[in-house]
């Protein structure tokens, strides 16, 4: 499943124009402001149907607009058009040949990296839950609703603390609560576990290959791995968490942990160790999914190359080559060595200048 | 706008589950044109059912009268009772044809969230049912959060007094039975595993 074309349309300062993709590496090139990030931003918000950058859906749409739409042609996929489309008053369609998306299987998968996906690295252990969890759904389709089983049992037995604590229900059922979270909390740890297990040796690779040095994924839950035995811990303790009134114990807590020589890199790394750790992180999860025999994630790589040096440049090129399709968005179509095909950006509009033989 | 009686039929459709507003003028103005007597049949039917059918006192199953047909059926194995959530969940599971059994049915599952506590469901009424006629319990709630908690929950009361069996699983996590196909839902009969 690939992306062959990307047409905007009253989005960013984009022009209403279609733009012709290849499989390999293309780099999107040309001066600052030209709209090289919005065109990435497109073609994920044509995917996924929101924004990659976080902020407001709305300022997507072009200044003086009312709506924007965002149109992609997919190849080899089960569907041809895939639009996605919002307007100021919240709006929002994301269609596949006209109906709904039935699941995000039936779209290419995506992998962006921007400055604010920093606080992957940087951010607070929420983050890195969250997108292993969405992890663990690309790597393993049927597993991905374990962690919002999980979180359906959490939230109910949060409910029940909260009111027995304020007198409100009895603690009769909590037994059975402890039990269906720990349930719901086994196979979500061993997923985790699994995860980081295929990252690890890929992430310490590239890891040291991009200049981190000698750097470690790892996820330890703080739970115990069986079910009855956390439900056991659940009970032990009850007293704190009816104190409290929410669960305190749980993998609702656990860390993803990202560290250069032993030390966190959230809080001792330097801006590019925590930049070089963070594309080592997207390219050992591509290599996962490659290994597990599913297609590799659309790479979307904003401005990554302005950092590393030219050994490094080709590394990259390198490690994206393989397979898949990679967009890359540089200043100097040169930032990228190795490429398919190279698209001059300019006050929002796209020219193709070459494409590899 | 439309006048008095009118709207309020069309208020009365909107509350009906899956009936949004649109459907419920397209209902209304249905039974407006329709003939008289099907219109009236209509609303008879919804009286008829409302004064004859109430709860079973055995099993809390739909029944005319008392007891539903279930309970009153001498065939039955009153030694085997299957638990549901709700009547709806009985018609599914009598279709499959694999169960000879009596049912209890719970009237809903625990859910915190919507403060529904053991007290809320027919959970006191199953455990005095169980007595010493009674040798299993299969509890059929279904494969969801709430469904999985409240299964968890009775089979902790009736610990040691009897076997307790969940629905084998072969039906998808998150499935209600109400929408669970027949094959399916008697595989899951015929492979049921003891709980405790
Ligand atoms: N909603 C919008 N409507 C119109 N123009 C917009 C909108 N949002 C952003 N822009 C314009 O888009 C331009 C920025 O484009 P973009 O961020 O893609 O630049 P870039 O090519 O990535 O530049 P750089 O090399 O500096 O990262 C800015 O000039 C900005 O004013
Ligand atoms: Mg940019
Ligand atoms: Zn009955």
């Amino acid at each position: 499943m690939r992306v062959g074309g990307v047409e905007p349309c009253g989005f960013r300062n984009l022009a209403d124009s279609a733009t012709e993709l290849s499989d390999g590496i293309t780099v999107f090139h040309g001066p600052n402001g030209a709209g090289k990030t919005n065109l990435l931003e497109a073609i994920y918000f044509g995917l996924v149907a929101h924004s990659c950058r976080g902020g407001r859906a709305g300022d997507m749409i072009r200044h003086g607009e009312d709506s924007g739409r965002v149109e992609l042609n997919l190849e080899g996929a089960p569907g041809r058009v895939l639009l996605s489309s919002l307007d100021r008053g919240g709006e929002r369609r994301h269609l596949l040949d006209g109906r709904p998306l039935s699941s995000a299987l039936e779209r290419p998968l995506v992998s962006v990296f921007l400055p604010e996906r920093l606080q992957l690295v940087k951010g607070p252990p929420a983050h890195r839950r969250a997108h292993l969890d969405r992890l663990i759904a690309a790597l393993w389709p049927a597993r991905g609703d374990l962690h919002q089983r999980f979180g359906r049992a959490l939230a109910q037995r949060n409910a029940l603390v909260a009111r027995v604590r304020g007198g409100h229900a009895s603690s009769a059922s909590l037994g059975a609560w402890d039990e269906e979270l720990a349930r719901a909390a086994e196979p979500l740890v061993k997923a985790r576990e699994q995860a980081v297990e295929m990252l690890r040796a890929p992430f310490a690779g590239l890891a040291e290959r991009l200049g981190v040095g000698s750097a470690e994924i790892s996820y330890r839950s703080r739970v115990a791995a069986d079910a009855s035995a956390f439900a056991a811990e659940l009970a032990e303790r009850r007293t704190g968490d009816l104190g409290r009134g929410y669960t305190g114990h749980g993998p609702q807590l656990d860390e993803v942990a990202l560290e250069r020589e032993g030390r966190s890199l959230r809080r001792f790394g330097s801006q590019g160790q925590q930049r070089a750790a963070l594309l080592a992180l997207l390219l050992a999860e591509r290599q996962a999914l490659i290994d597990l025999g599913r297609p590799p994630p659309l790479m979307l790589l904003d401005d990554v190359m302005s950092e590393l040096d030219a050994e490094r440049r080709g590394l990259l090129c390198a490690a994206l080559s393989d397979s898949g399709q990679a967009l890359l968005t540089a200043t100097d179509a040169d930032q990228v060595p190795v490429r398919e095909r190279a698209i001059a950006v300019a006050n929002g509009r796209s020219t193709t200048l070459a494409v590899a033989a | 706008m439309q006048a008095g009686p009118i709207s309020n039929l069309i208020a009365e459709l909107s509350k009906l589950p899956g009936i949004g507003r649109r459907t419920a003028q397209r209902l209304a103005f249905h039974i407006l044109r329709a003939e008289e007597g099907e219109a009236l049949a209509l609303a008879d039917a919804i009286r008829e059912v409302k004064e004859k059918v109430g709860l079973c006192e055995i099993c809390f199953n739909l029944a005319e009268g008392p007891r539903c047909l279930i309970c009153e059926d001498t065939r039955r194995d009153r030694s085997l009772i299957c638990v549901v959530e709700e009547p709806a969940d009985v018609i599914p599971i009598e279709r499959t044809g694999e169960f000879g059994g009596v049912y209890h049915v719970l009237g809903g599952a625990l859910s915190p969230i919507d403060g529904i506590d053991p007290e809320d469901l027919r959970i006191t009424e199953l455990l005095e049912r169980v007595n010493g006629d009674v040798t299993e319990v299969v509890l059929a709630t279904n494969h969801t959060t709430t469904g999985e908690a409240t299964a968890l929950h009775i089979s902790e009361g009736l610990r040691d007094r009897v076997t307790v069996t969940r629905l084998a699983s072969g039906l998808p996590v998150g499935a209600d039975l109400e929408h669970t196909d027949e094959v399916t839902l008697g595989k899951a009969l015929s492979g049921r595993r003891s709980l405790s």
